[in-house]
């Protein structure tokens, strides 16, 4: 093992999202907002994975993320209760498209990948959307909660409050992959294949096995997230397949910090936050403006655009990465005498 | 015989009109691509304003024909105007920025246009109406301007990259951009020119392909999926490989639809894609020596 | 020289062609174990090509090209390194948005234990020993926390050549290492090629246009001329021969 790789910063902001429900503020209702923003946090460090570490930009996480959520919606509503074996079942069925996908997206440079990944995600969508045994355009809905034990009815998750521990758990989970592999031989290849996938060939490296792997360690990860989605509205539908929703987890990346695993879960969280407020206060700026309430159906869409353009031109680095670097250039502090020393 | 002149016919021939439109499209795209290095994810978003472009003009001017000049001039000069702004920065960085900012920018596009104009479905009429006998079969006339008109481009865009010299100079960049450096060409001004250009011909097929399909906000999307496709088949660089794979999808698409409904023949191209990828994983024409 | 004489890479009636250009016709070639094996010849005669060719990013139209006695005709780039040839570029290809240190890591470490091993996904051996030596030899070591873009000309060649190193080749394949050198960089560069090949036995085949590296170094010179091989021999012989001399009269080079 490469020795400890969680600065004491990780534990302060786990320590708090730990104690987090126990602040008065945390009402039902922002506990799932909660449960959200970490969600969508490890769907974003596990792109980021792809994104930041390997230069490669996937349209098609959405798929992954509906896959997992439709896996756990097939199961529960044919009456299984263990979560696990929702989990498990997404493992396999996420991890069998991503070979799939993978396969197919890396017999080229990384263009390629962003195209076939989209593409690809477009058919799983309209192979959801339009068949009726998934429910269709509806989905599966009325899903019973989950159970940690099965046949133990107390261990269901069924509160908003178990909902964020669950998903709490997965993120600690998911970021000590995430660091351990970015840290180890694996991970030093990948970046080595962003700067200069050519290169890396020319030293012996496998690359296409090598972006095989970290795609399906990224869909994995975001296909468990994915499985544990629908105990949240006990619904899975194929809007989480839209490609627009792939979209809004690279913006998670972009604003949180390309290449920094934590920045990303910031996004999440910023991201979730700013759609909840966006969307109650449009209709409300609309009616005020005296125009129709419908057509601020895609303003949350145009802001997102706006907001991606605006970063990727002046702020590429995402709000992590700009906070690292403006402490990069502060003036340093002669070094402390006493023991320590440097992080 | 009947389902033959009566049916298959006329859906073939509306196959290849739709692939000469796709051919359009794909064209611009793999040019941007081979030029600049962008994936320029809004291309569809530019042939969908084409159309959108071509509703105002008209309803300015009354006049579908003012809209062919107009349309693609305006949207000619909004490409530009994204290539300088937001393009020009990024080139010197990671080619994934690109690909982020124009998916960004599509986004923001396709908003706007229905903030505007609302989300319902529009039409453009038809300017010119009727059919003619052609092959045993009554075929519309717009439809054999329409395909007049796409291999008229097509066969422009030949001669403009075979026998002129900025064509020749353009062509051969698309291959290996840093060439131009060696050759004293003022390369931004090449670079905005040929964005504009792209976008001008996307801008053009939207417009000319809006009263057969109906204009919404979100007309591009289909089309760059399927542009896409004919890219990843065409292998990127080859222009004739673009053209080729165009007309193939083109085909297929208006073929399966015959028969199939709308979700099956999106699998269906799907399909075929996969296919050839497993035969031949670098495309039709996809170059060697490039690590494609 | 060090060579003892046994063959270490033959090219064998290679040929390459690119539609109706003909690249490489019939070219037979022999580097031999231990020796310094330069390749000339006027702009577009196909010494690229060939290196090419040899390292795998294209198969010949035609011919075999053997390493050790193993055939390697048409394998991957990725292949080609492990069984013990490395090649630099001529327009250098290193990694730029990373450290001077992380770029030759990664070339050290694709020899390491867990390479191609789950184990990669979690350990990482240390390499810094090895690693910090490369950059040592080539004089970068001072630099090795700075990011390789930021390096200047003279000093990514070096960091080239470290790469190719990394790999512990048997074989190193040079790309005009001296391009874009000033004239006492490249006495300088070709000193420390010189030392390196000698230290480490390592077999070297060179392209490279300036004559004075080529003299001065060479064990052996080839020449090729529009993808034909027209000449072979020693230093000396190659100066005075009366095809050499006509092909670069041409142009100056």
């Amino acid at each position: 093992m490469t020795g400890v790789w969680f600065s004491w910063r990780i534990w302060a902001v786990f320590g708090i999202l730990a104690v987090l429900p126990a602040f008065p503020f945390m009402t039902g209702y922002r506990l799932g907002l909660a449960f959200d923003a970490l969600l969508f946090g490890v769907i974003a460090m596990s792109l980021d994975l792809l994104m930041g570490y390997t230069g490669l930009v996937s349209f098609g996480h959405a798929a992954f993320l509906g896959l997992g959520a439709y896996s756990t919606a097939l199961l529960v509503e044919r009456g299984v209760r263990s979560i696990w074996l929702c989990l498990l079942a997404a493992i396999v069925v996420v991890g069998l498209y991503a070979l799939l996908v993978s396969y197919f997206a890396t017999t080229r440079r990384g263009i390629y990948f962003a195209l076939l990944t989209l593409i690809f995600a477009e058919v799983v969508y309209t192979f959801f959307r339009y068949t009726m045994a998934f429910g269709g355009s509806d989905g599966i809905q009325g899903l019973e909660p989950a159970q940690l034990v099965p046949g133990m009815p107390a261990s269901a998750v069924d509160t908003p409050l178990k909902n964020y521990y669950l998903v709490l758990a997965l993120l600690l989970l998911a970021y000590l992959v995430c660091r351990t592999l970015v840290e180890s031989h694996f991970g030093k290849v990948l970046v080595a294949i962003r700067e200069n996938e050519d290169r890396a060939r020319f030293l012996g490296y496998n690359v296409r096995r090598y972006k095989m792997t970290v795609c399906v360690i990224s869909a994995l990860l975001t296909g468990i997230a994915g499985a544990l989605y629908p105990i949240r509205l006990a619904n899975a539908t194929p809007d989480l397949l839209l490609w627009t929703v792939s979209g809004e987890v690279i913006v998670m990346v972009m604003i949180g910090g390309i290449g920094t695993l934590a920045g990303p879960v910031i996004g999440g969280a910023f991201f979730m936050v700013l759609q909840e407020e966006v969307s109650s206060y449009a209709p409300k700026i609309y009616q005020a403006l005296g125009l129709s309430a419908d057509k601020g159906v895609g303003v949350h869409l145009l802001i997102i655009g706006v907001i991606l353009v605006l970063i990727v031109l002046f702020m590429p680095r995402g709000l992590l990465g700009a906070v690292r670097a403006a402490r990069v250039r502060a003036p340093r502090l002669p070094a402390p005498v006493a023991a320590g020393g440097a992080k | 015989m009947e389902y033959i002149a009566d049916i298959l016919l006329p859906q073939m021939l509306h196959g290849l009109v739709f692939g000469a439109a796709l051919g359009l499209l794909a064209l611009g795209l793999t040019i941007i691509f081979g030029l600049l290095g962008v994936m320029n994810f809004a291309h569809g978003e530019l042939f969908m304003l084409g159309a959108y472009a071509g509703i105002a003009v008209i309803a300015l001017t009354q006049s579908f024909w003012a809209a062919v000049i107009l349309a693609p001039a305006c949207v000619a000069v909004v490409g530009a105007l994204m290539e300088i702004c937001t393009l020009r920065p990024l080139y010197k960085r990671p080619p994934l920025y690109g690909l982020i900012l124009t998916f960004g920018l599509a986004l923001a596009f396709r908003e706007i246009v229905r903030e505007i104009w609302g989300g319902d479905m529009r039409r453009i009429v038809e300017p010119i109406s009727g059919s003619v006998p052609l092959l045993g079969m009554m075929y519309p006339k717009y439809r054999l301007f329409l395909l007049g008109a796409a291999l008229l481009l097509l066969l422009g865009i030949w001669l403009f990259f075979t026998k002129t010299r900025a064509g020749i100079i353009v062509r051969a960049a698309v291959q290996d951009a840093e060439m131009l450096d060696g050759l004293g060409v003022n390369v931004p001004r090449v670079f905005t020119l040929t964005f504009a250009g792209s976008s001008a011909l996307a801008a053009l097929a939207g417009l000319l392909l809006a009263p057969i399909f109906t204009v919404v906000p979100t007309m591009g999307v289909e089309m760059i999926l399927l542009a896409f496709i004919v890219v990843i088949l065409g292998g990127m660089g080859s222009l004739g490989g673009s053209v080729l794979a165009a007309l193939v999808i083109g085909e297929a698409q208006s073929l399966f639809s015959l028969w199939m409904n709308p979700q099956r023949v999106a699998i269906a191209i799907f399909a075929i894609m996969i296919l050839v990828l497993i035969v031949r994983p670098r495309g039709f024409f996809g170059r060697e020596g490039v690590l494609e | 020289m060090n060579s003892n004489g046994q063959a270490l890479l033959q090219v064998e009636q290679v040929s390459k062609h690119f539609g109706a250009l003909a690249a490489l016709s019939r070219v037979d070639l022999e580097v031999r174990d231990g020796e310094v094996f330069s390749l000339i010849g006027p702009n577009g005669a196909g010494k690229s090509t060939l290196f090419n060719v040899i390292t795998g990013l294209y198969p010949p139209t035609a011919g075999q090209v053997r390493f050790l006695e193993d055939e390697i005709t048409g394998l991957s780039p990725e292949a080609v390194n492990r069984k013990g040839i490395a090649k630099t570029f001529q327009i250098t290809n290193i990694f730029p948005e990373i450290s001077v240190y992380e770029n030759v890591r990664v070339a050290v470490q694709s020899r390491s234990v867990e390479q191609g091993r789950p184990a990669s996904l979690w350990r990482a051996t240390d390499v810094r020993d090895e690693a910090m030596a490369l950059l040592t030899t080539f004089h970068i070591a001072e630099r090795a926390d700075e990011l390789a873009q930021n390096l200047s000309h003279g000093e990514q060649r070096y960091l080239e050549i470290c790469l190719a190193l990394g790999t512990r080749p048997r074989l190193l394949l040079l790309d005009e290492p001296t391009a874009g050198m000033t004239p006492g960089e490249t006495r300088h560069a070709t000193e420390l090629i010189r030392r390196v090949a000698s230290e480490r036995a390592l077999t070297v085949l060179l392209i490279e246009h300036d004559m004075s590296v080529v003299m001065g170094i060479s064990d052996r010179v080839a020449v090729l001329h529009f993808g034909e091989k027209i000449a072979e021999g020693t230093p000396g012989q190659i100066r005075n021969d009366p095809k050499v001399i006509e092909a670069y009269l041409g142009g100056a080079d």
